[in-house]
């Protein structure tokens, strides 16, 4: 089916706002009056609060207000499960813990202020070690975690903040049909989202008492809720005002500073703004869980698999208060089953109290974690079996019918077709280049958002129409998305198309951004709201009783009666729909036999996808997802040292820079059968977790070394080529 | 203590009085209210606060806005002209060069600083150039197309 706009190469046109500074984000904006909060973080990663002398600071010139748990109400705060207090109260438990707050007229006066702060500690033993932390005798982190709010019932250890579980069949069954069982332990890294915009907000309280916020938070409705239960207030009391986010990922979910702010606003009565220094956001965002996964796999003579045990440790750091799902645990833990069919499959997964920084959601949750041992370990089995790490796959890829491990079953799978498509573009069975060149495949899938979206939609009287939303623009592109959706229903052009965006005084909810659900949701409730629109238009044409009139005709007329056009949809996608989207990888590496480093000469990625939207917006989504899989694979890592990170700058913790990027061959197997508009599917989390398990089979492929553990350094593969050769030199010998 | 600095940004002649810690970018930022510059890493790293110094390009986070005192500065408000985009930001649009945006400014920024210097530059030479600017969303791929794009439309 042939489209106007939908489909169609149009640039980034509502970006000028971004190419010329124009747009304000939650630090760009001013208000009369406007001071600065700034936060004091614990040194020490499990201590007991002695004493708080906050009279020096309060002394200097400039500071308004210092605040400590004292002098705020007894309030813990969560995404789902309430467990971290808004200041440290009595204890720390973890390095960048919060302890004070405080207001100053400028932000270099608050820096100065809390260096004038004196609290006093009394050391505690931690628990740092994510394998460590389920021992008998493990330092506990929260003596009473069952009693939070929102804390899951399953509490097999004190350290444990949530079990997850996945069972298919019967696995003690399966390994007993087994001629052969593998098992292999993998390890991934503590690692920041690495949007370049740190948290930031502002609060303000009206003169009504009405709690204005604007925040670098991408779920404002939510937001709203936290907000309210935060601070005790009722929702009508807070009005969250939408702002551009500078890069989500996500990350930008949760309260983070903003009661904080509210509190200073309110004993000061003046706004406050409060950004997150970028080392602030290293030692206490909300970074991707590191994980131990350990995975056993059942497998026939001929290759086939007939049982998989998965268990899987999340370091979740010192709260649980980040993670937004009801499981207060990681969706991608399911991803332990890969895109195979496991006739037999139990997954165990626990996220862990630790005296490390809190964990929060970053791009496909656990995903990337588990996809990574989930697709090192299908090659280390082939390679056992003799089998070409292609054709086990091909012998267990996931079929029309097939269940997930979440006992979703499947329909219009396209798992086989993507992975020949990425090998037939990565010319995967010509032959290598030269010496120390490996070539590795990996695959996944990631389900098409759910949550639930408003949409309004206004005929104007110039014969524009406006869509009206509460999402706020991560960087996606999805307000052009929606744009081009409400053009093609209702026939116009793009520029006849405007967006409005909703503060949360408009729709009573939304689910915000998230889980690549936008176009999705957001996509269907504008289509909707159009074919109601279009009814209205129909309607005023028939009562006009002239045809052809001019949309701007229909509008004036209404208008003359005091009339408006409009509609409205909610959409409310609340399951998953049973298609996926099919992700296959190929990355082709060089490693340097000298120094271990490894560069990716190319890399091929295949998209099982529906139809196209916005085909700049979508290949954007597969690119910048990637690159953040590829650094994920090679480079990033916020490394601790008894629970403190090590490299608090973005000069140490390493992203890809231009420089990094490999050439790039894309596919898209095309088939329209999502969910979303005009059978779209879902595409923002597609790319990012199979880069790591390309690239480590690519380098087992060739050097033949095995690294089981994130991020794949230099150091690493140097290391394990030299006891490689070694262990040579001891078999000739 | 303060000072008072005397900057030409954007073509138009400032004077303001500064702490002498002030950083440019705060100067830019808060006294000047020119808010397109950003903050990111703080530490001359990422590159969302480059802006022009006489026309060569600096991190303003870790430059002090005494520094800037009989001087001109360029910033991504000063790039387009009353009517039309700079053919740079122009490109970042048409070919998708951003999505969040945070760290346009400066890439638009460091990217005319490039084509004012290099005419029609190589990739090897975009890539070079442009490693001092950080970009999380886009993965890199349509930033080097804007401004090969770019070097297209500003060719005489």
């Amino acid at each position: 089916m042939t489209h106007r706009i939908v489909g169609h190469t149009i640039g980034r046109l509502d970006g000028a706002g971004k190419v010329t500074g124009a747009d304000r984000y939650s630090a760009d904006v001013t208000l009369p009056g406007l001071i600065w909060g700034k936060a004091l973080r614990s040194p020490l990663p499990h201590a007991r609060i002695v004493g708080i002398d906050t009279s020096r600071a309060k002394a200097l010139p400039g500071v308004l207000a210092v605040l400590t748990a004292a002098d705020l109400p007894d309030i813990l705060v969560g995404r789902r499960m309430f467990d971290m207090p808004l200041l440290a109260r009595d204890r720390v438990r973890f390095i960048g813990e919060k302890v004070a707050v405080v207001a100053a007229v400028d932000p270099d006066v608050a820096d100065e202020a809390l260096a004038q702060i004196d609290v006093q500690y009394e050391d505690l033993p931690a628990t740092i070690d994510l394998a460590k932390a389920l021992d008998n005798g493990a330092p506990v982190v929260h003596e009473n975690a069952g009693a939070y709010e929102g804390a899951p019932k399953e509490r097999p250890h004190p350290n444990v903040q949530s079990v997850l579980r996945f069972k298919l069949g019967n696995v003690e069954a399966g390994f007993r049909e087994a001629d052969r069982i593998f098992e292999h332990t993998f390890r991934t890294q503590l690692a920041h989202q690495g949007y370049l915009e740190p948290h930031a907000g502002v609060v303000a309280i009206d003169a009504d008492g009405r709690v204005q916020v604007w925040a670098s938070n991408k779920m404002p409705h939510r937001l709203k809720e936290l907000m309210s239960l935060a601070l005790q207030l009722p929702q009508e009391k807070i009005r969250v005002n939408l702002t551009p986010i500078g890069g989500d990922f996500g990350g930008k979910g949760s309260l983070m500073d903003l009661p904080l702010a509210y509190h200073l606003s309110r004993v000061t009565g003046r706004p406050v703004k409060m950004v997150m220094r970028y080392a602030e956001e290293l030692m206490a965002g909300n970074p991707r869980h590191p994980s131990l996964i350990t995975m056993r796999t059942g497998v026939t003579n001929d290759g086939r698999i007939v049982a998989r045990q998965v268990k899987s440790l999340f370091n979740s750091g010192a709260y649980a208060a980040f993670k937004p799902a009801p499981s207060v645990h990681l969706g991608g833990a399911g991803m332990g089953a890969g895109v195979y069919r496991m006739p037999n499959l139990l997954i165990e997964s626990y996220c862990v109290y630790t005296h490390n920084i809190p964990c929060g959601h970053a791009r496909s949750p656990g995903e990337p974690q588990m996809v990574f041992a989930g697709e090192s370990h299908m090659d280390m089995i082939a390679k056992e079996l003799g089998l070409d790490p292609t054709e086990f796959r091909r012998r267990n890829l996931l079929k029309d019918g097939d269940l997930l491990a979440n006992g979703h079953h499947l329909e219009e799978v396209r798992a086989k077709e993507t992975l020949e498509a990425a090998l037939e573009a990565s010319h995967w069975s010509t032959p290598k280049p030269g010496p120390w060149i490996g070539r590795g495949v990996a695959m996944t899938h990631r389900h098409i958002g759910v949550g639930f979206t408003n949409a309004r939609v206004r005929l104007e009287t110039t014969g524009n129409v406006t869509l009206v939303i509460a999402l706020p623009d991560t960087g996606t592109g999805a307000h052009l998305t929606l744009r081009q959706v409400v053009a093609e229903v209702l026939g116009l052009a793009i520029d006849d198309v405007q967006i409005e965006l909703a503060t949360t005084d408009v729709f009573e909810n939304d689910s915000g951004v998230g889980g690549s659900r936008v176009t999705h949701t957001g996509g269907r409730a504008a289509y909707h709201a159009c074919e109601k629109l279009k009814e209205l238009i129909a309607a005023e044409t028939a009562k006009l009783g002239t045809p052809g009139a001019s949309l701007a005709a229909i509008a004036q007329a209404a208008a003359r009666e005091g009339r408006t056009l409009e509609a409205s949809h909610f959409y409310d996608a609340k399951t998953h729909a049973a298609v996926t989207s099919f992700t296959a990888q190929v990355a082709e590496v060089a490693v340097d036999p000298a120094t271990g480093q490894v560069s990716v000469r190319h890399f091929t990625t295949a998209h099982d996808v529906g139809t196209v939207i916005n085909p700049i917006g979508h290949q954007g989504q597969i690119e910048g997802g990637l690159i953040q899989g590829l650094g994920y694979a090679l480079m990033e890592e916020l490394p601790t040292e008894d629970g403190r990170i090590s490299t608090l700058n973005l000069g140490e913790t390493k992203l890809p820079t231009i420089a990094d990027i490999p050439p790039l061959t894309t596919v898209l197997v095309e088939d329209a059968v999502g969910p979303g508009p005009f059978r779209a599917k879902a595409i923002g989390e597609g790319s990012i977790s199979a880069v790591a398990p390309a690239i480590a089979n690519a380098v087992a492929d060739a050097c033949g070394v095995r690294i089981l553990d994130l991020p794949i350094t230099a150091e690493k593969v140097y290391f394990a080529l030299r006891a490689k050769e070694q262990r040579a030199r001891e078999q000739q010998s | 203590m303060n000072r008072t600095i005397r900057i030409t940004v954007n073509g138009v002649a400032r004077e303001v009085e500064v702490p002498t810690y002030r950083t440019l970018l705060d100067c830019l930022r808060y006294d000047l209210g020119l808010t397109g510059s950003k903050e990111g890493c703080g530490v001359g790293v990422c590159g969302a606060c480059t802006v022009l110094l006489d026309g060569r390009m600096v991190s303003s986070c870790i430059a002090l806005a005494v520094f800037a005192d009989g001087h001109e500065v360029t910033t991504v408000e000063g790039l387009a002209g009353d009517e039309r985009l700079h053919p740079v930001q122009q490109a970042f649009m048409d070919c998708g060069g951003f999505q969040c945006g945070i760290c346009t400014p400066g890439q638009v920024v460091a990217a005319k600083a490039l084509l004012d210097t290099i005419e029609n530059p190589t990739e090897a030479q975009i890539k070079e150039w442009m490693l001092g600017n950080l970009c999380r969303c886009t993965g890199y791929y349509k930033i080097v197309e804007s401004i090969q794009a770019a070097a297209k439309a500003v060719e005489p």
